[in-house]
């Protein structure tokens, strides 16, 4: 199938790149991407993931680079000059900071509800495009995974026909076709575009670099951490909960806990003088093991499934 | 032994005859110095080093803590977990004893804990050989440690006085390599000084206290009011430590010169980095290690006498390479033999590649001729020399050799080595404390509940660890708190390599509230004695005030590689605890099989599809495995079963109180590899307790005892009630099309269900 690449660095590549968190299938999103790429419209380029200490629930990405047949594929491991970005979790911008390194016209792919306009702001893009769409909500109401909407608006900017792109989601996922399929569908219905002319609100800025403060000339004997000055204890994990953090009823709580065993991260568990009082979002990842023990008390349980996402696709 | 004093003493301090071989020098300097520990497993040549220690300990002549490991691994991680905790520590080897420590050797460089290796060469080989070679030092050159050689007895004496002194000074380990038989079993009449005060003050003091302070640029693990996290897994950082490592070496450059000078004074014996030895400025030179350039010297001295002018030299220091001193000691060569007891096979050789460069670095166009010899023991003499000396001549004679300038610039080590993309950090980062240390105080709260569980009460407990980044729902800090919860006072946590140690302790920062160290997937268990016979011993010395319980966490996989050390931390009862997390896998690696699985379940390296189905073998039980041991307390545990794992806990604490070793398995469910919602984790192992499939019960010295029994409370469910909650790694087992192997999974679960009430129903059991 004849097709061009919208984007070319001066190597020759359109790079592409997913930010996401363990578990959200960004892997096997740019791996079918790569696929879909290379078998379908004659292209070459390299799939790299990131490889380190990543769980699920921690922030990582995955780059897809696309170049014709015939040009040197030499460079290893993740883009840090996007022409497309894919954005799992908008709440990771400024943390991860991935407005750096993007390049001018970038097309940007958000999973939120709020407009392009706002995201533009969040990604100082200098002038491109920013497509809006809620994501986690078309995945929760198809059944299928967040990485399904995104890979479809993704394909679908690429200029991959929708309906090449959607028989290889069939044949990735065969059982489940239907839902990855609908989730496709109302992805590509309900995104939410906006085109930014260069107007001089913000200027390129280059790719992050890792350097941290410290370095060989301050860092402790063999990499020692100082516990005092370096404890995680100011992190905030709400990422990893994804929004998900059971609800607390104090009325209905007799502070058995009973929570506090199968807590992974208890420090979250907030107690006072022998009561439980609560519970630290910084902490709680959202796997509801405390919920499941629980136990029923006369005014009804303590610790509840959210209903539905708060945060997620803000 | 000692036999006389010395007629004319020629350096300050008093010094006797000692009359003894090279591994009986190297004892004597080990027990002069005065170390904390010597970690030790025997090979030859090098054993009758650690015997010589063994003996004098026996006789009450040292106090040295004497450890035995279970392999050459298990001894250097004993004495890096000494290390750690602050110990001066040492240890000998050759090698194949080199090659199991190999793991270990980069890792204790990377983090910065001296101590000395001392290698009695011998060539690694098939056909076996048990005499000497540099197969074993060669290997050593880029893991990171000092470099010393003893080319004569007396030299095994000195060096590992001057090795200690430079190892704690910057903080590096360091080797000291002599020839096996040629040197270790050579009997010669050395001075040694006479008394060990005096040489105690060149050594200084056991680095304890200081490690306390920080003042030698180290700390200790068991400070526990300045808790740190020693071996913390690391990304992008990793290369600022490489670079650390390269400015040590640079320091010790600098350094050993001095030490040389001072040991110099006090014994009368002046050593170089690179001792030559003939005429200088003779054009023909011959570069040989160790005994091999002693052998040397005499014909380099026969041959002055004819009137030819050569030279011999010997390096003493191989780490830092002192490229410039070599560059002074060529000086005016033509023709270099470079003799090598290895061969690069299929390429030049090791020491001939490093002068080689270091020459054309330095424009010095001298040739280099290389010879390897002597491996496997062969003798090498005075007349081996000589005839590398006529070998020269032969080349001498075929192209005279170009005439170098005498003129060479002076340029530091390694001029042109640096690092590309490291960084040095910034001068004015001064983050504020943001952890106040746990006390004794607010952590000791079982005590007062007079043996009883109250949850509410345990709420109390501070955590000693918080917001790692564990997957939602991961079982293993689940365990480790509630487990932790049931333990007082001060704790010091190790862990081996595995999720629980990469999720924590991501470089800059530490989840870790207490000390903590990581030192790879399956040294924990003989890096903990070397940590809690440091805490013995300076507690009696007086200088560790604090009851500090050590606990390593290790998942099912790390009991699998390092089974050998485990067994053997048992087998000397040695007073911590052991916690595995056992998920049924290597998840940390991506869900390969642990033996700890059932069979048949799903794992990476063992799928199920029409000619296998899932793994091959029935569960391994670790606890029964560790009966054998007859360790004093040995337990399973289960979350789901909150105030049986607190009582566990509380008597595993007893246990090491008292001075013995406990052992704790927790089973532990991973949702991701499993394929398990987050929040069935409680239920999944209340199923697998339930089905008898992860027993809990306990072994108090040797007197099994069922503590939760699911026949009699009615709750026996069969196994794939549990394989149903546990995820799609099992669920197969409960299709009706797997129905024969699930039968055998609970055939075996109940074969060993039985047995274990045997065991219950009799003490002598």
């Amino acid at each position: 199938m004849a097709y061009h690449l919208p984007f070319r660095d001066d190597l020759g590549f359109c790079n592409v790149f997913l930010s996401a968190l363990g578990g959200d299938g960004a892997n096997t999103a740019a791996k079918l991407l790569f696929k879909i790429g290379c078998s379908h419209f004659g292209l070459d380029g390299g799939y790299d993931a990131r490889y380190g200490s990543e769980k699920k629930g921690t922030a990582t990405d995955v780059s897809v680079r696309f170049c014709e047949v015939g040009t040197p594929v030499r460079q290893s491991g993740p883009t840090d000059r996007p022409h497309y970005l894919v954005v799992f979790h908008p709440d990771l911008i400024g943390p991860l900071e991935l407005y750096r390194g993007l390049q001018d016209g970038a097309v940007c792919i958000v999973n939120t509800v709020q407009t392009p306009a706002a995201m533009r702001e969040l990604l100082r893009l200098t002038h491109g495009r920013v497509i809006c769409v809620d994501a986690a909500r078309i995945a929760r109401e198809t059944r299928s995974r967040l990485n399904v909407p995104l890979l479809a608006v993704l394909c679908h900017l690429l200029q991959f026909p929708d309906d090449q792109v959607r028989e290889d989601v069939s044949a990735q996922w065969p059982r489940a076709a239907t839902q990855n399929l609908a989730a496709f569908d109302a992805a590509i219905g309900a995104s939410v575009a906006g085109e930014f002319e260069p107007d001089d609100r913000f200027a390129y800025m280059a790719p992050k670099t890792t350097r941290g403060p410290l370095g060989w000339r301050n860092m402790l004997n063999g990499g020692t951490i100082d516990a005092l000055t370096h404890s995680t204890r100011d992190r905030d994990n709400r990422v990893a909960a994804r929004g998900r953090v059971p609800h607390f009823d104090p009325a209905a709580c007799n502070s058995c806990g009973i929570c506090l065993t199968v807590c992974s991260d208890p420090g979250g568990l907030l107690w006072e003088d022998g009561k439980m009082v609560g519970i630290d979002e910084a902490f709680c990842k959202g796997c509801m093991r405390c919920v499941e023990v629980c136990p029923t008390t006369k005014r009804g349980h303590a610790l509840e499934t959210p209903t539905a996402s708060t945060s997620e696709g803000n | 032994m000692n036999v006389a004093a010395l007629d004319q003493p020629r350096g300050t301090l008093e010094q006797r005859v000692f009359l003894g071989n090279g591994n009986e020098a190297v004892a004597r300097a080990i027990l002069d110095i005065g170390y904390d520990a010597e970690g030790y497993y025997p090979i030859t040549p090098s054993s009758d080093a650690g015997e010589a220690v063994s003996k004098a300990y026996a006789k009450g002549e040292t106090d040295i803590a004497f450890l035995v490991g279970t392999s050459e691994l298990a001894a250097i991680s004993i004495c890096a977990g000494a290390a750690v905790a602050g110990g001066r520590v040492v240890d000998v080897t050759s090698a194949n004893g080199l090659l199991l420590k190999a793991e270990q050797m980069p890792a204790i460089a990377g983090l910065g804990l001296p101590m000395v290796l001392n290698l009695s060469t011998r060539d690694v080989s098939a056909p076996l050989n048990i005499k000497n070679g540099h197969t074993d030092l060669y290997a050593a050159l880029g893991w990171g440690w000092l470099i010393f050689l003893a080319p004569n007895v007396q030299a095994c004496y000195d060096m590992n006085i001057i090795a200690i002194r430079v190892a704690e000074a910057v903080n590096l380990p360091a080797i000291v390599a002599y020839d096996g038989f040629h040197t270790s079993h050579a009997n010669r009449r050395i001075e040694v000084f006479a008394n060990r005060d005096d040489l105690r003050n060149f050594v200084g003091p056991s680095p304890f206290k200081e490690t306390l302070k920080g003042s030698n640029g180290r700390f200790s693990l068991l400070d526990v009011k300045h808790p740190r996290t020693f071996g913390p897994y690391m990304n992008d950082d990793l290369i600022n430590t490489k670079v650390q490592l390269d400015l040590k070496f640079k320091e010790a450059h600098a350094l050993i010169p001095k030490v040389f000078d001072e040991f110099a004074q006090l014994s009368g014996r002046q050593y170089s980095v690179i001792q030559s030895h003939g005429s200088r400025g003779a054009d023909r030179c011959l570069v040989a290690l160790n005994s091999a350039g002693e052998a040397a010297k005499d014909a380099v001295d026969e041959l002055a006498e004819r009137h030819e002018a050569v030279r011999v030299i010997l390096p003493t220091v191989l780490r830092p390479w002192p490229e410039q001193e070599w560059i002074d000691a060529l000086s005016g060569t033509g023709w270099v033999a470079v003799a090598e007891r290895a061969s690069q096979y299929g390429a030049s050789n090791y020491l001939a590649n490093e002068i080689g460069a270091t020459l054309q670095r330095h424009g010095n166009n001298a040739e280099i001729i290389q010879r390897t010899y002597g491996v496997g023991g062969l003798n090498f003499t005075r007349e081996d020399a000589l005839a590398l000396f006529e070998l020269i001549d032969a080349h001498h004679q075929a192209s005279p050799p170009a005439r170098t300038d005498d003129e060479i610039p002076s340029l530091p080590f390694a001029p042109e080595k640096s690092y590309h993309g490291a960084w040095a950090g910034d001068p004015d980062y001064q983050p504020a404390p943001n952890l106040v240390p746990l006390t004794v105080e607010e952590c000791t709260i079982n005590e007062q509940m007079n043996g009883k569980v109250n949850l509410r009460k345990l709420s109390e407990m501070p955590v000693r660890f918080e917001k790692h980044t564990a997957c939602p729902g991961c079982g293993i800090f689940t365990t480790l708190n509630l487990f932790l919860r049931g333990i007082d006072g001060h704790v010091v946590l190790l862990f081996h390599t595995g999720c629980g140690m990469v999720v924590t302790t991501g470089y800059p920062l530490t989840s870790f509230r207490v000390p903590y160290f990581h030192n790879l997937f399956h040294n924990g268990t003989s890096t903990a004695t070397g940590v809690v016979e440091m805490i013995k011993r300076f507690k009696a010395r007086g200088d560790l005030p604090e009851d500090i319980t050590t606990i390593l966490v290790t998942g099912d996989g790390g009991d699998d590689i390092g089974m050998d050390q485990l067994i053997g931390a048992a087998l000397r009862n040695d007073p911590f605890i052991v916690l595995e997390y056992d998920n049924k896998g290597y998840m940390n690696t991506g869900a390969q099989l642990c033996y700890s699985g059932y069979k048949g379940q799903q794992a990476a390296n063992a799928f199920y599809g029409p000619q296998q189905s899932g793994k091959r073998t029935h569960h391994k039980d670790v606890i029964e495995i560790l009966r054998g041991t007859f360790a004093p307390y040995i337990a399973t545990v289960a979350e789901s079963h909150a105030p049986d794992m607190i009582r566990k806990a509380r008597k595993a604490q007893a246990t090491v109180r008292a001075g013995g070793f406990a052992f704790c398995k927790a089973l532990s469910v991973c949702p991701l590899n499993w394929g398990m919602n987050e929040h069935v984790g409680p239920s999944a192992i209340e199923a697998c307790v339930n089905a008898c499939m992860h027993p809990l019960y306990e072994i108090n010295h040797g007197i099994t005892t069922i503590t939760i029994d699911p026949e009699k409370s009615k709750k026996k469910v069969p196994v794939t009630d549990a394989f149903t909650k546990m995820g799609g790694a099992f669920r197969h087992l409960c299709d009706p099309a797997h129905a024969d192997l699930a039968q055998e999974v609970q055939q075996e679960v109940d074969r060993r269900w039985q047995r274990l009430k045997e065991l219950n129903d009799n003490e002598r059991l």
